[in-house]
């Protein structure tokens, strides 16, 4: 479940006991352009990692993610790049 | 924010600075190295050592302030700075109670020895010895010098007929320039990669600086060895020196110097010894472009550069030299070789290789950085402007942009995606619990991001104990 700051509102912490006051998560931020977090996004709707890995989208150019999946997702991101390239010229 | 190392060629003044003042005060005991030092100075710290250098008292600060005009302060304060660093000068009270100047005196009676003759001689010349039956000139001693040096390059790159010394390998895996698993021949590291594609005057001096730095573990004397090799800096190419009176260590430190190609001598028990070029150019040290010597540019060839570029990203490397080969062949794939030509093609995949070799040399400190290859891309970039052809450098700017923006995007492809370590806080419960936390988290320096609007902050995990501490005093006091 992916959390993000607009569905909770502040509102309903107010009242509840002091012992719950800041929510603290570890993990990895990563900061990339948007149309690399884009693709950080699909990669976790359909987990193609094997599991959901994003924690929290921060804002257009960060996500927070678990700290596990940098290897595999460092992999990915190159086979994307490798996709998307084509060789020059014929040798 | 770089974790692998970044090569530094320190110039000899740095090198100088990082010494201890005993040291010093010992090297300065010989008048090579004091001229060594006088030459390197900038031209008004030399103006101002050649005023003081016949005073026996001290000068005034206030009378040196006023050898230098009003609008030239940041000049003189830098000379001062400098002479200090070098601890040429320091200040001594005057009579009249003012501050006052006064040059070293070790240092003062040395240059002076070395402005005006006398003293003892610096090195025996060969004449004693008689005339050399295997006399060699210039250009056979030149030709020793690369080819020397040349076998260093190649036992770096991993040419399996490049053999070296025991002692070699092991001031180079010192160095960082190569690493060795178990067991395992070494292996070049990217410092090492790095260092290869430096020109050749940067090469020696910082070679010349690791091996001055671990010289104190090999039970050899710094000083002795620093003067040495001032003393072969002001020798004359093409003569020969005896090796009379010289101490065990500093034989051993011959040996070294042949074998690196700064010396050459026939046999190891030799009496005389020719200095080559190398020597000769070593402690003019680096400056920032030092290119136009004559063996400045790139051993194994007779001219400048050999390297023509293309924008088809076609590289044709008009040498021979099995060394400037494999060098081409770090970050591109040679597709024909020719007598005296190899042509080669930059691709992606060759310079990302180039890239990969770098990162699995490198340890990887913690999970999660990501390395910045960009010294790397920088480095090739150095290479090919270094190497060009005379007939590339008539165009402006040498390098097609084409090329050079295409590295550049092929070394950014891998930093797409950069990574750090944190700890996230959110959901605070008011502005100011978010604004008191984040002003803490600021001031330990250990705030990596934030987002005011929705009140979230990323906190380094080496803060976040910290920061989780003074959270819970905050709130057990209100």
């Amino acid at each position: 479940m992916r959390l993000s700051c607009s569905d909770i509102g502040f509102g309903d912490w107010c009242l509840e006991s002091n012992i719950i006051m800041v929510n603290v998560l570890k993990g990895v931020l990563v900061e990339c352009d948007p149309a690399m977090k884009q693709f950080l996004l699909y990669l976790d709707e359909t987990t193609a990692l094997g599991k959901k890995f994003i924690i929290q989208d921060l804002d257009d150019t960060h996500v927070f993610i678990l700290a596990e999946v940098v290897h595999i997702l460092q992999e990915r991101v190159g086979e994307l790049m490798d996709q998307n390239s084509f060789p020059i010229t014929q040798k | 924010m770089k974790l692998r190392v970044q090569l530094q060629c320190k110039n000899l003044h740095e090198y100088l600075k990082e010494l201890s003042p005993e040291i010093l005060d010992r090297l300065y005991n010989h008048p090579a190295t004091c001229l060594a030092v006088y030459r390197e100075l900038p031209p008004l710290a030399k103006n101002y050592v050649m005023r003081m250098l016949f005073l026996d008292q001290p000068l005034p600060q206030a009378a040196v302030a006023l050898w230098v005009k009003k609008d030239s302060e940041k000049d003189h304060d830098q000379c001062v700075s400098v002479l200090s660093g070098l601890r040429l000068w320091h200040s001594q009270q005057l009579q009249g109670g003012l501050q006052g100047n006064i040059l070293n005196p070790v240092f003062k009676d040395n240059l002076r020895i070395a402005l005006l003759g006398g003293g003892k001689s610096w090195a025996d010349q060969g004449d004693s010895l008689g005339p050399d039956r295997h006399a060699r000139d210039v250009e056979s001693l030149d030709k020793y010098a690369l080819e020397r040096w040349e076998v260093v390059l190649h036992f770096m790159v991993g040419c399996p007929s490049a053999a070296v010394s025991q002692d070699l390998s092991q001031l180079l895996i010192q160095a960082g320039l190569m690493r060795t698993e178990a067991g395992d021949a070494p292996c070049i590291t990217s410092a090492g990669f790095q260092f290869l594609l430096l020109d050749t005057a940067s090469q020696l001096w910082y070679f010349t600086l690791q091996y001055l730095n671990t010289a104190q573990t090999r039970g050899m004397d710094l000083v002795e060895i620093l003067s040495f090799l001032f003393q072969l800096s002001f020798s004359t190419l093409g003569r020969d020196y005896s090796v009379e009176g010289m101490s065990e260590s500093l034989l051993t430190f011959l040996q070294h110097l042949r074998e690196f190609g700064l010396v050459f001598q026939r046999k190891r028990k030799s009496r005389r010894y020719y200095p080559t070029r190398l020597a000769i150019t070593l402690s003019a040290g680096v400056s920032a472009n030092s290119s136009s010597t004559a063996m400045g540019a790139t051993p194994g060839t007779g001219d400048s550069g050999f390297i023509v570029v293309e924008t088809n990203y076609r590289l044709y490397a008009y040498t021979n030299s099995e060394l400037q080969i494999a060098l081409v062949a770090l970050f591109s794939e040679c597709l024909y070789r020719f007598p005296n030509v190899v042509v080669a093609q930059v691709t992606r995949e060759s310079v990302q290789q180039a890239i990969a070799n770098g990162i699995t040399a490198q340890q990887y400190i913690g999970v999660l950085v990501l390395l910045y290859m960009a010294e790397l891309f920088g480095e090739i970039l150095h290479f090919l402007r270094t190497r060009a052809h005379p007939v590339m450098l008539k165009q402006n700017p040498v390098l097609p942009p084409t090329i050079t923006d295409q590295i550049r995007l092929w070394e950014l492809e891998r930093d797409r995606l950069q990574f750090s370590e944190g700890v996230l806080y959110n959901q605070f419960l008011s502005q100011a619990d978010f604004e008191v936390l984040r002003d803490r988290a600021q001031g330990l320096g250990c705030l990596v991001w934030q987002n005011v609007a929705h009140r979230v902050i990323v906190v380094s995990p080496q803060g976040h104990g910290e920061v989780k501490r003074f959270w819970k005093r905050q709130k057990s006091h209100t």
